[in-house]
């Protein structure tokens, strides 16, 4: 009998580890660069466009969620209004939100990488600024103003994982994610409420909306592609259009709320849904 | 008809009692498992098997979820060297070569139980395919050290009147499969928990399982009346059905948490008691499962030859 229990185990051991190993990995729309040939290096004709606009919501904006810091002392003192930050909303205007090109002369061409390092920091136990954008090889700077330690752990589906320490007063981290991918998510698992989006491109035609719902993405070689505007929570809109030489192109979003959710498929999607 | 067995040695006593006391720290340690995944803290402390590069950390690392992580690593500790002690015990002082062999499989489960949950940290990516294998030999090792406690408890070794196990589908054989969905059933929540597949599977294994349950207790109810199967039957059936009660409320609890920044009461408490009670409901079924095969003898065979592996043990206690 205990033979026959043990074999039970070891097939539900393996068998186990075999449906969750096996288990496809998520792609975003800005991914596909992975396995394409080298591509030509953009020359100048001094004809680039713009896109800009507002990222608007329509609706009355969801409550913002109290957080409750009470388990970090130094969090308690040093964080602002403790209210949760995935859905900021000023005037009908929505702050946060991801602005990118892909398909056209954005994945014909190498742009180039950067050398600045995009600045990532812990300040008043939040990530600051709560989404960014970055090129594929470009650094990344992770810094803690905090009193206090925190983890910084990306959870990428392309790029190699890691999750590092960052006690106060640390030196900061430089990290780089060789893969186009969006959106990385980046959490401090010491505090839970402590969430980051990262956008990687190949290229350099990304924005994020500010607190006045504005973006803007300049020097856009003149082609057609899809615009796309993802919001970690309220999902993502796209947006065909055609950039001319020298143009000027706005282009608005509306999000609107998220429709309740009601279980009726019983199914709770616990892993981030890209774009 | 009866069979003389000696009754226990002290030894053996005090080893059932060593058993229930390591069974009871290990529901502690699935506790503070359980708190640790529902409260999203797997990853708080990133290295292993130092934290933060010490044994003993600082008071002032001692914050937010480092508490869950590192307190489930201090009794994961405690529960290693209580099991490691139990094994010597076993050893020394009981004569039951398969008890040994026993012993030094949950010396080497809780070992390798160790090394698993730091493998989870070391390779955050691959959090869900080693996440699931733990939990499911947590629940395990919890279960063998169940068994150990049955082996070495004076019912095993009392005397008692062998019933048949009469009846289609025979107890002995249904009780085995119930443990077997049981366990999938683990894998399926565990997988769940951490982000591997939805909620569906989940459910449809609890309705398989709780019909298992019900329909192993009732054969129990129905056809035996000895307190050592109906007790345990009772146990399986009242905490199935306080596990359906506590999944539906963590399921709810963990739609309505669905926008929260943080992981929130009620949803922390609901998940980790689901966790919990769900290993106290493999324990019972062992407990009826091992039970039923020391108690019981297959339809048509003699009684003197119906349990060769009990017979066996009977020979090597007498």
């Amino acid at each position: 009998m205990i033979r026959k229990l043990g074999l039970i185990l070891l097939v539900v051991i393996v068998a186990a580890f075999m449906m969750v190993s096996c288990k496809p990995r998520k792609k975003g729309s800005g991914d596909d660069d992975e396995g394409t040939p080298k591509k030509a290096k953009y020359v100048s004709k001094a004809d680039e466009g713009t896109i800009s606009g507002v990222i608007k919501f329509d609706g009355t904006p969801p409550e913002r969620k109290k957080i409750d810091m009470s388990q970090d002392a130094n969090c308690v003192t040093s964080a602002g209004d403790k209210l949760s930050d995935d859905v900021l909303v000023d005037a009908g205007k929505l702050q946060n939100v991801f602005v990118y090109v892909t398909g056209g002369p954005a994945d014909k061409f190498d742009f180039g990488t950067p050398t600045d390092a995009v600045v990532l920091d812990q300040s008043g136990c939040r990530y600051e600024p709560r989404v960014l954008g970055l090129q594929a090889g470009q650094t990344l700077k992770v810094m803690n103003s905090d009193k206090t330690t925190h983890n910084v752990h990306p959870s990428p589906s392309k790029n190699p994982e890691w999750n590092q320490v960052m006690t106060q007063n640390a030196a900061p981290l430089e990290k780089k994610f060789t893969k186009p991918e969006t959106l990385i998510p980046v959490k401090c698992n010491q505090h839970p409420w402590m969430t980051a989006h990262i956008g990687v491109l190949a290229h350099p035609f990304f924005a994020v909306s500010g607190k006045d719902g504005s973006y803007s993405i300049k020097g856009l070689p003149p082609g057609e592609y899809t615009l796309i505007a993802y919001h970690e929570t309220l999902g993502e809109k796209r947006q065909k259009l055609t950039v001319g030489a020298k143009e000027s192109k706005t282009q608005d979003f509306s999000f609107s709320p998220k429709v309740a959710f009601i279980p009726t498929s019983l199914e709770v999607e616990p892993a981030l849904v890209l774009p | 008809m009866k069979n003389h067995v000696e009754v226990a040695t002290k030894p053996t006593l005090w080893l059932h009692r060593f058993a229930i006391f390591l069974a009871f720290l290990i529901v502690i340690l699935l506790v503070a498992g359980a708190l640790v995944t529902s409260n999203e803290a797997g990853d708080s402390v990133p290295d292993w098997p130092l934290s933060f590069g010490r044994w003993v950390i600082h008071s002032e690392n001692f914050i937010a979820n480092v508490r869950f992580e590192y307190s489930h690593r201090f009794i994961a500790g405690i529960v290693g060297f209580t099991t490691f002690l139990f094994a010597l015990c076993i050893w020394f002082l009981d004569p039951r070569k398969w008890m040994k062999r026993l012993a030094v499989l949950a010396f080497f489960g809780v070992v390798a139980q160790a090394a698993i949950g730091g493998v989870r940290v070391l390779l955050p990516a691959y959090k869900a395919a080693i996440a699931v294998p733990h939990a499911l030999i947590a629940q395990s090792f919890f279960a063998l050290i169940v068994a150990l406690a049955v082996f070495t408890s004076r019912g095993w070794f009392a005397d008692h009147e062998e019933q048949a196990d009469a009846g289609r589908p025979s107890l002995r054989r249904l009780a085995l499969l119930t443990i077997g969905a049981l366990l999938i059933q683990l894998v399926l929540g565990a997988g769940f928990r951490h982000g591997a597949w939805g909620v569906l599977p989940h459910v449809v294994g609890a309705v398989m399982v709780a019909a298992l349950i019900i329909w192993t207790a009732s054969v129990v109810l129905i056809r035996h009346q000895d307190s050592d199967l109906r007790r345990p039957a009772w146990s399986a059936l009242f905490l199935v059905l306080v596990q359906i009660a506590l999944g539906i409320f963590a399921y709810f609890a963990r739609v309505a948490a669905k926008g929260d920044p943080q992981p929130l009461e009620p949803m922390i408490s609901l998940t980790a008691s689901h966790v919990v009670v769900g290993a106290l409901t493999l324990a019972a079924m062992v407990v009826l499962t091992l039970r039923s095969y020391r108690l019981l003898a297959p339809t048509g065979d003699r009684v003197n030859n119906a349990a060769p592996d009990l017979a066996a043990s009977r020979r090597a206690t007498v």
